[in-house]
């Protein structure tokens, strides 16, 4: 079409009548532009950390009181947990004992990641004794938590001393930085470092400071990846039968 | 043709779909024609924003996992909001919907099925937003399920199967999952329903206007050659008509969200958790939408007869009134005047619904006693109905021939319904001017001189006979630059918004409030170039 046929054939208007045109589908545009930019960026999960650093908590049981060293039992058959750093993101809070139920020291050691063949530093035990130490809950093999991965007293019937997974059959020794046993895990369990205050085992206090080790399954990053937890001053400890 | 396919008649008669419509339905006043399409478009926007929520809800955490969501999550507050909003606006979109079919007539035949689709979707809308509002799991979802279970438990001999099968076996979890579950297989049927009620009202064509069907039943609308097609006239219409409804839908709750001391019934947030020793403060209230039900269930009789019976009585009369009037109403006659009684209880009933909604918000939770009830249910009742049979006869004898007698009986039932809400007030407070009588007295003060000088400025003619709309002779230059200027500021608005950080509460605000501006410049362009373009 020659450029005469084509000024007979539209109608004269027909330039400004496409400039308000396409000033309405510019603006049309804009609003899907702008709905797809909120849209997108809302549903792609934050991988930025939700908290800029670990809290520092102080360990509660359920009615707000703080977790004493004499309100710990050694060695205790029963499932002791809180939620650090993270909503449901369970840690064993243990005392540990020996055969004979008395308060063992734990020290720290230098455990090995076999997946990496890096290494770092466990913290060892917190409190008068030197005893209470904590763990993340969730087994590094395929994200089992408890009751299925749990401590195993020296009264069990099998894997006295050590925290087992029923899952897949994964160990980790808590006496030696929760290092891996057997497998078919190829990571210890994060290390929750702790702190102590008081001397009075009955009124005393402990904190979670932060995560040193792995980190926890299936974590991009321990501050990412999950809601952060209501209070910014405490956790709760929560006791369930093993 | 006897055996013709019921679904190819849907398709093809009286024209293929997408049907051409009548040019007054774009005309001025021509969106009543379109109140089902703004419904949609609030739906479709409801059920977006729904799925980004499904990403981040955890029944598990559900307060946490909200306020979460709110807090963290990029844009959540202007997606969790605006879904609240929403769904706000989709009930009171299903209610003028309905009031517009009732006043129109379209419950008639040939329609029945229609009207009666139209039901289940509005009760299916009230149900997925009781479900919804429940979901946040704070102080006012635990008080809204628990009225929700004292309900459905009482209803006789399945009474427990009922509570378990929508509120769980108990435990918080079980609870949340399946408010969850609830949500969204309503919101399908709705989705569901809605297909059936659409491709019913195209079998059934549009509602003509009462010249065109000559106000007799069954009113069909027949192309008599002069309409237009679809494409494009229609669609940007259409597209107008969702463009505006969804700014407007985006920019309340946008604004709402940092203005402060928002009341807890129209906050755009989720209040505290139950267990927080905060929620003492906050009034018990169910969401607006159930505020009637939920004040019927304070009166002296009611509380004798129990949750369940009282509710049957007080949702399920209106209810069944409105299942069986295209049975009762079976005249053929659509003209308001041979309907006086369709008339008055329609009137009547939003009457009920407004003052028992604004009573519960003002006095939730206070026993009224069964005087007070009776005087509630009987004077509105013989006054209205009275007053439109009288009007109708008058009319009727040709005694009344103001023009706008329509506005003004709209503006007089205004007018008595905020005198009666006042005397109510007056009488019930004891004269107790506490900050909540005086606010409610103020409000329905406003609104009482507001429709008194209406009706009286429409009786006493002061408003000039309308003028014919003078040609606006706006050259074709003035509409390239107004084009332009919105052009120019619908980029300006989307780099704002596609820049900003959106760290805050502030930025989401005004994130949203540039959206929504943007959605109405997008209306507004359309409206121009129809005007231009069309001569619309």
């Amino acid at each position: 079409m020659s450029e005469k046929d084509r000024e007979e054939t539209t109608p004269p208007d027909s330039s400004r009548r496409n400039f308000i045109k396409m000033m309405g589908v510019l603006a049309i545009g804009a609003a899907s532009i702008g709905f797809l930019r909120g849209g997108i960026q809302n549903i792609i999960p934050s991988s930025s950390p939700v908290l800029t650093g670990f809290p520092s908590l102080k360990l509660v049981d359920t009615t707000g009181k703080p977790i004493s060293t004499n309100s710990l039992v050694v060695n205790n058959p029963e499932i002791v947990t809180f939620d650090y750093p993270l909503v449901d993101e369970p840690n064993f809070l243990l005392r540990l004992g020996d055969s004979n139920n008395k308060d063992v020291e734990i020290k720290p050691v230098t455990v090995s990641i076999p997946l990496t063949g890096q290494t770092f530093q466990s913290p060892g035990g917190v409190g008068p004794y030197k005893s209470v130490v904590a763990s993340s809950a969730i087994c590094q093999h395929l994200g089992c938590v408890p009751p299925e991965i749990r401590y195993h007293t020296f009264t069990a019937s099998s894997f006295d001393g050590k925290i087992h997974c029923d899952c897949h059959g994964s160990t980790y020794d808590p006496f030696e930085g929760f290092k891996v046993v057997t497998g078919p895990t190829q990571r210890p369990l994060p290390n929750v470092i702790m702190s102590h205050e008081g001397s009075d085992p009955d009124t005393d206090s402990y904190y979670v400071k932060s995560l040193v080790g792995p980190v926890i399954y299936a974590h991009t990053s321990d501050l990412s990846g999950g809601n952060p937890l209501p209070s910014t001053t405490q956790t709760t400890v929560t006791v369930t039968k093993g | 043709m006897a055996n013709e396919n019921l679904i190819e008649k849907i398709m093809n008669d009286p024209q293929p779909i997408p049907r051409k419509v009548p040019d007054y339905m774009r005309k001025s006043g021509g969106f009543m024609f379109w109140t089902g399409a703004m419904v949609s478009a609030v739906f479709l926007y409801e059920v977006v924003t729904g799925l980004i929520l499904l990403f981040y809800y955890q029944p598990s955490n559900a307060y946490k996992s909200t306020e979460a969501f709110l807090n963290t999550v990029p844009f959540g507050s202007i997606i969790l909001t605006t879904h609240l909003y929403g769904a706000y606006a989709m009930i009171v979109l299903v209610y003028i919907h309905l009031l517009r079919n009732l006043f129109v007539g379209a419950y008639k035949r040939p329609r029945q099925m229609q009207w009666l689709s139209g039901i289940l979707l509005l009760l299916m809308t009230i149900g997925v937003g009781f479900f919804g509002y429940s979901m946040s799991g704070d102080v006012l979802s635990a008080d809204a399920t628990d009225v929700g279970r004292g309900i459905s438990g009482a209803v006789p001999v399945i009474g427990q199967y009922l509570t378990s099968l929508f509120f769980g076996s108990g435990t918080q979890l079980s609870l949340f999952h399946r408010l969850l579950a609830w949500h969204i297989v309503l919101a399908a049927l709705i989705g569901i329903f809605f297909l059936a009620h659409f491709f019913l009202a195209e079998y059934n064509t549009i509602m003509p206007s009462g010249k065109d069907s000559g106000d007799r039943a069954p009113a069909i609308d027949k192309d008599d050659g002069t309409y237009k097609p679809w494409y494009p006239y229609n669609l940007l219409y259409m597209m107008q008509i969702v463009l505006l409804t969804l700014g407007i839908v985006v920019i309340i709750p946008s604004v709402l969200a940092v203005i402060p001391n928002v009341p807890a019934l129209f906050s755009p947030f989720p209040q505290v958790a139950p267990n927080s020793p905060l929620a003492m403060s906050v009034p018990a209230y169910p969401p607006w939408f159930l505020l009637f039900i939920y004040k019927e269930l304070d009166f002296q009789f009611a509380q004798g007869l129990g949750p369940f019976y009282a509710t049957l009585i007080f949702a399920g009369l209106p209810l069944a009134y409105l299942v069986l009037l295209p049975y009762l109403d079976t005249k053929a006659s659509l003209k308001l005047v041979d309907r006086p009684i369709t008339v008055s209880f329609t009137i009547v009933g939003v009457v009920y619904l407004a003052i028992l909604s604004a009573w519960g918000a003002l006095e939730p939770g206070v026993p009224i006693n069964n005087g007070i009830v009776a005087i509630f249910y009987i004077v509105p009742l013989v006054v209205i109905t009275g007053f439109v049979l009288f009007l109708t006869k008058m009319i009727k004898q040709g005694k009344i021939t103001n023009p706008y007698i329509g506005g003004i009986v709209l503006s007089a039932t205004f007018a008595g319904l905020s005198a009666f809400g006042i005397g109510a007030i007056l009488v019930y407070s004891g004269m107790n001017f506490t900050p909540s009588v005086l606010a409610g007295l103020s409000i329905l003060g406003l609104f009482l001189g507001i429709s008194l000088l209406f009706a009286f400025a429409l009786i006493f003619g002061i408003f000039p006979p309308k003028a014919r709309k003078q040609e606006e002779n706006i050259s074709k230059n003035t509409y390239v630059a107004y084009s332009s200027i919105m052009g120019v500021l619908s980029i300006v608005i989307l780099i704002e918004i596609l820049s900003m950080p959106f760290g805050n509460i502030y930025n989401q605000s005004l994130y949203g409030v540039g959206l929504g501006v943007l959605l109405l410049i997008g209306g507004v362009m359309i409206r121009l170039y129809r005007g231009q373009y069309y001569g619309e």
